[in-house]
């Protein structure tokens, strides 16, 4: 598609032509269903990898539907903008489902004139949420602007350096009654749901004391919110976050001191051993990307009770 | 091993952890039929795929024919390629999963094949067990009695020990009745899972969604509004090689008396006080026992049989058959919400096309000011709930033609599942699977529910089985008998032939 000079009548049209395009060219027996459930705003730093990223767009859109508006932003002022279709055929369907998207290029500086700009391109009646895929949300105030327009804000707390930094930010987001979600908690889903199996099935009881132990110089973001978490759920319990060996940031083990002594290590990436006495159990966790953090995000487009507690 | 997680549970998180199933074994009765082979083992494949299941999940298999554990596996392997709905097979994603499937070969009569059955389970040591008969109905009885028999029904300290069992639940009322004493006398209620599959498809349950999510369409939703409804179960296809089981039951039996009538039974029930499962299934339970009893003098006025042309010389059908392949029939609710108000209920072979839809006419405006672009009466607002083979609802209102004039036409307004959530569906017998196992009896229907239902039907049954009807009254690939839309016609209503 061909850049487009920066007006939302514009744009607009050029995605109504799209349209028509796809109607007329498609050589898809069933036809074409234009599939919308969300606006997806993602913001994204200028060295990014576009094609990554719109291949990556390209796999939500078939849990997630939307209309995706990419903004690729970088020190420069230089406002132009393209429309796209993201299509794909559901296995063992005839009709070709496609989804729309306009990539704006701009300034950091110009996010003023972006959020006017993204005022009609925002879908009308159904939710719109912002994902800054960069560090540069995590300090100062550059997206402001976008936050009145959109719901939910998900921003990734790994992007920055110093994890504690990152939790203050995010909170301070919630603080202004912002939904805001980071991929830094969402990794924590398979870990935690263990947690929770193992309490269920009477393993860990009467818990006294979590010892949490990391890799690497600090905590990650994630170890910070996890030791949160078990906090908030047992608040007579003592939690410590301790350091304990060299290499990469990670959440190493996790000693849960109750009626029985419970140990979970990772021997491996994929994989949690969960120790009790002489038992011991494996379990595989799901492996972690990028698309299934965000898909699980974009699934939950209201308040996340959990998480809420986390960040009070 | 994950288990689901207890609301009490300080570490819960509804929102993010999925529902998971415990540890447990599940025993297929009939585990060579086309009902294992073409919707059971795709849909707990699928499960696995989904990471459902645990790992240590077991699947025994039964039925009379000899046959090794591997010579099993082969076989569902084929069948799980061949059947599975809307998703990829994964060859080794299956290696792990088949490793966990057995098969225990017996006659369903003998006692010895419950002893290999015990001796089998005892070696996999799994707490939990599900019992699934997809056998034909008449073993349903002695079956559930042999389980009894050799210790394996009753739930222990360790888990729990489940029956699901396949409709038709009994042919008549009095044996619905007298299977349910069988039944009883092994599973308490609350371990008895009979399945109806049309409650666990995604868009009847979004019957429930639509109605009480949303604030716009229940003040509307009664009498006063509603003018009639329709629901159709079309097929286009013929017996296809069930002929011998096809012509015991018929149309009435087969669809109306379980699946439309549970699906009548959602579109107009009360709302529930929660959405728990025995709050659900009391109101499902009140308006089936809210439908009126037909007298036997009304039974040929508000009912209609039909048989194609061509059923008689299906394979294993009798050539004298009063099998009816086609029922319909107007049923009235008595309550304040529906008096009065007609509900359609069809289903036939050998139909026009495949389609199962809801449509609620509503009353037409008080006052007409205008007429249609054809020169009729203005239609009246129809909503359509499309369960298949397009899942969606559709609302149907009049616009301004454009140009000059106040000419007006219908127009449709379309939701269609695909443009909303790219998820896919899951299948019927997924959602019902993983909810026996995990104890959420919602979508199942209740010993209540089924003994209201047979007593809706069963004036027509006894009516019919009286009458030598003159067969076959229909052609294949049309919408069934002239009788069925006399009878709609009688009340000034056409059927929507969409």
């Amino acid at each position: 598609m061909p850049a487009t000079l920066v007006d939302p009548e514009k744009i607009l049209k050029d995605l109504r032509n799209l349209w028509s395009d796809l109607a007329r060219d498609t050589e898809v027996a069933g036809g074409v269903l234009r599939a919308c459930g969300m606006t997806l705003v993602v913001a994204t730093d200028n060295g990014a990898d576009m094609e990554e990223l719109r291949h990556l767009l390209g796999v939500l859109m078939h849990n997630h539907p939307a209309r995706a508006i990419v903004l690729k932003l970088d020190g420069k002022s230089d406002l132009s903008a393209t429309v796209f279709s993201q299509c794909w055929m559901p296995f063992g369907k005839h009709q070709q489902i496609c989804a729309e998207g306009v990539e704006i290029s701009a300034g950091f500086s110009e996010l003023n004139h972006v959020a006017q700009l993204l005022l009609p391109l925002i879908v009308s009646d159904l939710p719109a949420v912002l994902w800054c895929r960069g560090p540069r949300v995590f300090s100062g105030h550059d997206f402001d602007p976008l936050l009145p327009l959109v719901q939910k804000i998900i921003v990734d707390g790994t992007t920055v350096s110093d994890p504690y930094a990152a939790v203050v930010a995010v909170r301070e987001l919630r603080k202004q009654g912002r939904l805001v979600a980071d991929l830094s908690w969402t990794k924590l889903t398979g870990l935690r749901e263990l947690i929770a199996s193992v309490f269920d099935e009477g393993t860990a009881s009467n818990i006294r004391s979590v010892r949490i132990f990391y890799g690497g110089d600090a905590p990650t973001v994630s170890a910070l919110y996890f030791q949160t978490w078990i906090e908030r759920a047992l608040p007579e319990a003592h939690v410590t976050l301790e350091q304990r060996g060299e290499g990469t940031r990670s959440i190493r083990s996790i000693v849960l001191q109750g009626d029985c002594e419970v140990t979970l290590t990772r021997p491996d990436k994929a994989t949690i051993e969960v120790r009790c006495r002489d038992r011991v159990r494996r379990s595989s966790l799901v492996p972690i990307s990028e698309e299934t953090l965000m898909s699980e995000e974009l699934s939950i487009l209201g308040p996340d009770p959990v998480f809420d507690k986390v960040l009070m | 091993m994950l288990k689901p997680v207890a609301s009490n549970n300080p570490f819960a998180d509804p929102l993010r952890f999925d529902r998971r199933v415990p540890e447990c074994a599940i025993v297929i009765f009939g585990a060579n039929g086309d009902l294992t082979k073409r919707k059971l083992l795709p849909a707990l494949y699928r499960l696995a795929y989904e990471r459902r299941l645990p790992d240590s999940f077991a699947i025994v298999g039964n039925s009379r024919t000899a046959m090794t554990d591997d010579a099993f596996r082969e076989k569902m392997h084929e069948s799980v390629k061949q059947f599975l709905e809307d998703s990829p097979f994964d060859e080794d994603l299956w290696s792990s999963f088949a490793r966990n499937i057995y098969y225990v070969a017996g006659d369903l009569n003998d006692a010895k094949l419950y002893a290999d059955l015990k001796k089998k389970l005892d070696e996999l040591n799994r707490p939990n067990v599900l019992y699934y008969l997809s056998t034909q109905p008449s073993y349903y009885g002695p079956v559930v009695e042999s389980i009894g028999a050799a210790g394996l029904g009753r739930s222990t300290e360790k888990g729990w020990h489940r029956v699901v069992i396949e409709k038709p639940f009994g042919h008549d009322l009095d044996s619905a009745r007298a299977l349910n004493a069988r039944v009883h006398s092994v599973f308490p209620e609350d371990a008895v899972f009979r399945i109806d599959h049309y409650l666990g498809k995604e868009t009847v349950q979004n019957i429930i969604a639509f109605r009480f999510g949303n604030g716009i369409f229940e003040p509307l939703w009664n009498r006063r509004y509603v003018n009639h409804v329709q629901i159709t179960a079309a097929e286009s296809i013929g017996v296809e090689g069930r002929g011998a089981y096809y012509q015991e039951a018929g149309a009435l039996r087969d669809m109306i008396q379980n699946h439309l009538l549970q699906v009548m039974a959602t579109v107009a029930m009360e709302p529930p006080a929660a959405f728990e499962p025995d709050a659900m299934r009391d109101e499902r339970a009140k308006l089936l026992r809210s439908v009126k009893i037909m007298n036997p003098d009304e039974v040929s006025f508000h009912s209609v049989a039909g048989q194609y042309r061509g059923f008689r010389e299906e394979p294993g059908v009798d050539p004298n058959s009063q099998t009816n392949t086609f029922a319909a029939a107007t049923f009235f609710v008595d309550n304040w919400r529906w008096a009065g108000v007609p509900f359609y209920i069809r289903s036939g072979k050998k139909l026009a096309k495949r389609t199962t839809d809801i449509a609620i006419q509503f009353n037409s405006a008080p006052l007409s000011l205008f007429s249609s672009d054809d020169g009729r009466p203005p239609r009246p607002n129809l909503l359509i709930l499309r369960i298949q083979p397009e899942e969606g609802i559709s609302l149907r209102f009049l616009s301004k033609y454009p140009g000059a004039g106040m000419r007006l036409r219908p127009v449709s307004m379309d939701f269609n599942y695909g443009s909303s959530f790219g998820e896919r569906s899951p299948s019927a017998y997924e959602t019902l699977l993983m909810d026996v196992m995990t104890g959420d009896a919602t979508l199942y229907t209740r010993q209540d529910m089924v003994e209201a239902s047979w007593k809706a039907v069963t004036p027509i049954l006894d009516s019919w089985a009286g009458r030598v009807f003159d067969f076959p009254n229909y052609e294949p690939g049309t919408w069934g008998p002239a009788e069925s839309d006399a009878m709609l016609a009688r009340n000034g209503h056409k059927w929507r032939n969409g």
